[in-house]
């Protein structure tokens, strides 16, 4: 099992918003938690992100204890997290923000690769290598926090509401790139408001609500499921 | 002043208007005594009175107007009757008794603007400097008299504070800080360049307000200044205008969405405290009859924010509370342990930083928090005043 | 080879073009007019405020902290240069041929930017930190009022400690003045000069080209980014604040056969350097280095034309119309962040 969280208790200040929230995720899937606005999905995402001190509960990564750790600790370890407001370098280039992306790798032939790497995997960066990342619109900076995601060679990425504020087109190109990582083995953890698209897409999903697991199973029979379909399909 | 008084959003119930003109004629003729203001109060109260609640007392409506407590008011009364009580009617403890109220009343003005609109007017000394200089040189140039001189030094500092109002602006938070302090900067140079006018670093002579030695006349009149501005400055924040300025000190943006015009209310609110720090920089002048350059200095901007921050950001009362035993303290060190220069200011710092990082409410949260609340009702009412369903 | 004149064009119509020429006219005027003196004493004045200022505007853009008590590290700098030198001057005097000649004020000008440093990383230590740990509401305006209050202490610690006389020294290097362009111009100055022209070399190196560098320029622009990139925030705030204190020291230091050591010695050197920032916007390294040089024109120009003691009133009048006219300074990029807050 790569990601176990167990019975994670977390929110801000005196708000509680995540209550005995359990998930697992396996090597290799493309998983996905679901759910209405302010249910804590991307609550769930910062604190195994270490963005977001949990007030209780455990977080496993590779078998390891990941619980409380600074944000920067848990990226060495191997989780990229694209968050939803991106948090590009805005007055840097392209070329500098997927650099910052390797921060954690020190071998510069290492972070030419995966520069390369990124590259061919959005063609529409590399023409842009020198543009400042705050001039792009706004499905190139998806991109670019993607591939920024992906400089750090991670084992899981967990990315944070892709297609928000984006045109259908370029959700489309969104999602794309996302199967793209996952053909070549990345483990990814998707939160989506887009439910219809993600569920037919992904593996495995989570229906969180009221910062609790309401619901959890295959992709399918997620989608098939009489509640989810009444409330978040509309059908 | 009047001219801005009119501009506010004139409240239509009589008793309102007046009460402006009170606060008015308090601020612009300091030689209305306190007990006529008090009449004058009492006056309005029975026009209430006639109208319904039995209830409330003279005394209740009086603070309300006044937004003095019970506790507030007993302080003003005690700060009255200072000079008699023994040691303090030795005179050098009265000049340390009059600077701390001069502090004090400056703290109010600067509170007025850093605790509500959220921005350190770094200039405060340097427009205190201007309206001081304003009167001075007009008393010693025109001959004229220093009790119309204060009002026009008052005056010209509103201009000044319309000015730097106006300028700063477009810019927030830090960059209007920065720019008050260059205005300051600029102010405190002219004084020193223009010697013909200012005498420069030599410093003016200036005459005296009362001709006598005794300190009591200007203890009592800057009391009356400090009185006069709280009042003042309370009765504005507590109308509309007030949540307009908190609102705008919060978030920019968002009161202005809601429907805050930001340019009138900074404008406004500059102008004010600066017009308040012209009036004192009147009696400061006419005080200590010499004024020099240094009072327009940034240390002195400093002294007034330390005070108004210890005291406690927002509440205009704690500035002004803290004020007496802040400048005591540092009196005595100063005049105790006069071998070790600066230590004085040390402490002053390290308490502004401890307050800064520990207790950010300073004084008046402490007191909000602790003490405020007792169980005891006869107590509660002391520090609290009537209750009222509004607060 | 291919010119882009439009280019050219434009970027002469923009603010940044019109002040840089202007102030190359001014400089020009005014060295053909007044002397070759005019331009070395806006060169020096310049390297030096080029030196505070960026450190200025790296704490504002990196750790969000308004800085009140910049003069004073420049003071530490110039406090600590005068007690290491003063010792090696003497020795200096007994041993003419020691080899202590050339280096001893290296070894003092290096000394003062240690102490910088060090003074920087106290404060964050004792006084940011526990307030950043504390809470981070309204941090702006906290962390400025902090900053005053450290200002003042600074100040009156130097006053009750050290004393409130001038502690200066006569010269760094001694041998006669170099004759530049008819110009007798003395070691020390020229020396001052290249060496805040090195460090602010190799300071915009660092922060262009390092990994470092690159890693603070980072957290200015988006902290929680940098975060999920890996950065270890909390060493970087302390590296910036160490460099950008060291900066402030060094130019205190090398400066001490200028401006003599003395409590409030930092008050101008702060606000020249707050000058600058606003001046050429934030977060803008190079700008800062422009604005630097054309803030010191304009002291040196005032106190040339118009008088001593007018270099508090001419550029702080300008710099308020360059307020009005254009809030996000000379150079300002699209960074916006503290101008928000």
């Amino acid at each position: 099992m790569l990601l176990e969280v167990k019975e994670l208790d977390a929110g801000y200040g005196y708000l509680q918003i995540l209550r005995k929230v359990s998930l697992q995720v396996d090597t290799g899937e493309y998983v996905c938690i679901v759910g209405p606005n302010g249910a804590g999905k991307s609550t769930t995402m910062k604190s195994i992100s270490g963005l977001l001190k949990p007030m209780g509960g455990k977080i496993y990564f590779n078998g390891e204890d990941i619980t409380g750790l600074p944000a920067y600790e848990v990226t060495q370890k191997g989780i990229a997290f694209v968050s939803e407001e991106m948090n590009l370098f805005v007055n840097m280039s392209v070329q500098e923000n997927l650099l910052m992306g390797a921060y954690t790798i020190k071998d510069k032939n290492a972070q030419q690769d995966r520069m390369e790497f990124v590259y061919d995997l959005f063609p529409r960066l590399a023409e842009r290598k020198s543009q400042l990342a705050g001039t792009m619109s706004g499905g190139e900076r998806k991109m670019l926090a993607i591939g920024r995601g992906m400089m750090s060679k991670p084992t899981l990425m967990l990315v944070d509401e892709p297609s928000f504020g984006l045109a259908p087109q370029l959700t489309e190109t969104v999602f794309e790139s996302l199967d793209i990582l996952i053909k070549n083995g990345v483990t990814i953890m998707l939160v989506e408001q887009n439910v219809n698209k993600t569920l037919s897409v992904t593996d495995r999903a989570y229906v969180l609500e009221n910062g609790r697991i309401g619901l959890d199973g295959k992709s399918s029979d997620v989608a098939n499921d009489s509640y989810v379909k009444k409330v978040f399909l509309g059908v | 002043m009047e001219n801005i008084q009119k501009r506010q959003p004139v409240n239509t119930e009589k008793s309102r208007e007046k009460e402006n003109n009170s606060s008015i004629s308090k601020e612009s003729n300091q030689s209305l005594s306190k007990k006529g203001n008090q009449s004058l109060s009492k006056e309005r109260n029975q026009s209430i009175l006639k109208e319904g609640d039995q209830s409330i007392s003279t005394l209740d409506v009086f603070l309300e107007k006044t937004g003095f407590t019970p506790v507030g008011l007993l302080g003003v009364i005690l700060l009255l009757i200072m000079p008699f009580i023994p040691p303090f009617n030795q005179e050098y403890l009265l000049r340390w008794l009059i600077y701390a109220a001069f502090i004090a009343a400056m703290s109010v003005g600067f509170d007025f603007t850093a605790g509500y609109i959220n921005i350190v007017n770094f200039g405060y000394a340097a427009v205190m400097g201007y309206g001081g200089y304003t009167s001075s040189i007009l008393a010693i140039n025109l001959g004229l008299t220093p009790w119309i001189g204060i009002l026009i030094g008052g005056l010209n500092s509103a201009i000044l504070g319309l000015i730097i109002g106006m300028i700063s602006l477009r810019l927030r938070g830090i960059f209007a800080a920065c720019l008050s302090w260059f205005f300051g900067l600029a102010l405190m140079g002219l004084a020193t360049k223009l010697v013909w006018l200012t005498r420069g670093p030599l410093g003016l002579r200036v005459p005296r307000m009362f001709a006598t030695e005794s300190n009591i006349p200007f203890y009592y009149l800057v009391i009356i200044l400090l009185v006069a501005m709280y009042i003042l400055c309370k009765w504005v924040v507590k109308s509309k205008i007030g949540l307009a300025f908190q609102a705008i000190g919060q978030n920019m943006d968002a009161a202005r969405t809601s429907g805050i015009n930001p340019v009138f209310y900074r404008v406004f609110n500059f102008t004010l405290s600066c017009a308040l720090a012209g009036i004192l920089g009147g009696f400061y002048a006419h005080y200590y009859a010499i004024l020099t350059p240094e009072v327009m200095h940034t240390s002195k901007t400093v002294e007034v924010l330390a005070v108004a921050y210890i005291g406690g950001r927002g509440s205009l009362w704690g500035g002004a509370v803290i004020a007496f035993p802040f400048i005591f303290i540092m009196e005595i060190i100063r005049s105790t342990l006069s071998n070790l220069p600066g230590l004085n200011l040390i402490i002053y710092a390290m308490l502004l930083i401890l307050v800064m990082i520990y207790y950010p409410g300073g004084f008046s949260y402490f007191f909000d928090t602790h003490i405020r609340k007792p169980k005891n009702k006869a107590l509660r009412y002391f520090l609290n005043g009537r209750e009222t369903s509004a607060s | 080879m291919y010119i882009n004149f439009k280019a050219i064009a434009n970027w002469a119509k923009s603010a940044a073009g019109i002040t840089i020429t202007i102030s190359i006219a001014v400089a020009l005027y005014a060295t053909i007019n007044s002397g070759p003196y005019v331009l070395v004493n806006t060169i020096i004045t310049g390297g030096m405020l080029a030196l505070v200022a960026t450190g200025l505007t790296l704490m504002l853009g990196v750790l969000n902290i308004a800085m009140f008590a910049h003069g004073e590290y420049f003071m530490i700098g110039s406090l600590t240069a005068f007690y290491v030198f003063t010792p090696i001057s003497n020795y200096i005097m007994e041993n003419p041929d020691s080899f202590l000649v050339i280096i001893g004020p290296v070894i003092a000008i290096v000394l003062s930017m240690v102490s910088g440093a060090i003074a920087g990383v106290i404060s964050e230590k004792l006084v940011f930190g526990p307030l950043r740990r504390r809470s981070t509401d309204n941090w702006v305006m906290n962390s400025f009022l902090l900053t005053v209050g450290l200002s003042v202490l600074l100040i009156n610690l130097h006053q009750l400690i050290f004393g409130a006389d001038f502690k200066g020294i006569v010269r760094y290097w001694g041998g006669m003045p170099v004759s530049i362009a008819g110009a007798f111009i003395s070691r020390d100055r020229i020396m001052a000069f290249l060496i805040s022209g090195l460090i602010v070399f190799l300071f915009w190196f660092f922060m262009t080209y390092t990994r470092t560098g690159r890693a603070i320029r980072a957290v200015s622009q988006d902290a929680t980014g940098a975060q999920i990139v890996g950065i270890n925030i909390e060493n970087i705030v302390l590296l910036t604040i160490a460099l950008s204190c060291a900066l402030a020291g060094v130019a205190g230091g090398s400066l001490l056969f200028m401006y003599p050591s003395y409590p409030t010695m930092g008050l101008e050197p702060l606000y020249m350097a707050w000058f600058v920032v606003i001046l050429s916007g934030l977060g803008n390294i190079l700008g800062a280095v422009a604005g630097a040089f054309m803030v010191a024109l304009l002291k040196v120009v005032t106190v040339e034309y118009i008088g001593a003691g007018w270099d508090f009133v001419v550029p702080s009048a300008l710099i308020m119309l360059i307020l009005i006219f254009k809030p996000s300074g000379i150079f300002g990029s699209e960074v916006r962040g503290v101008l928000d807050k």
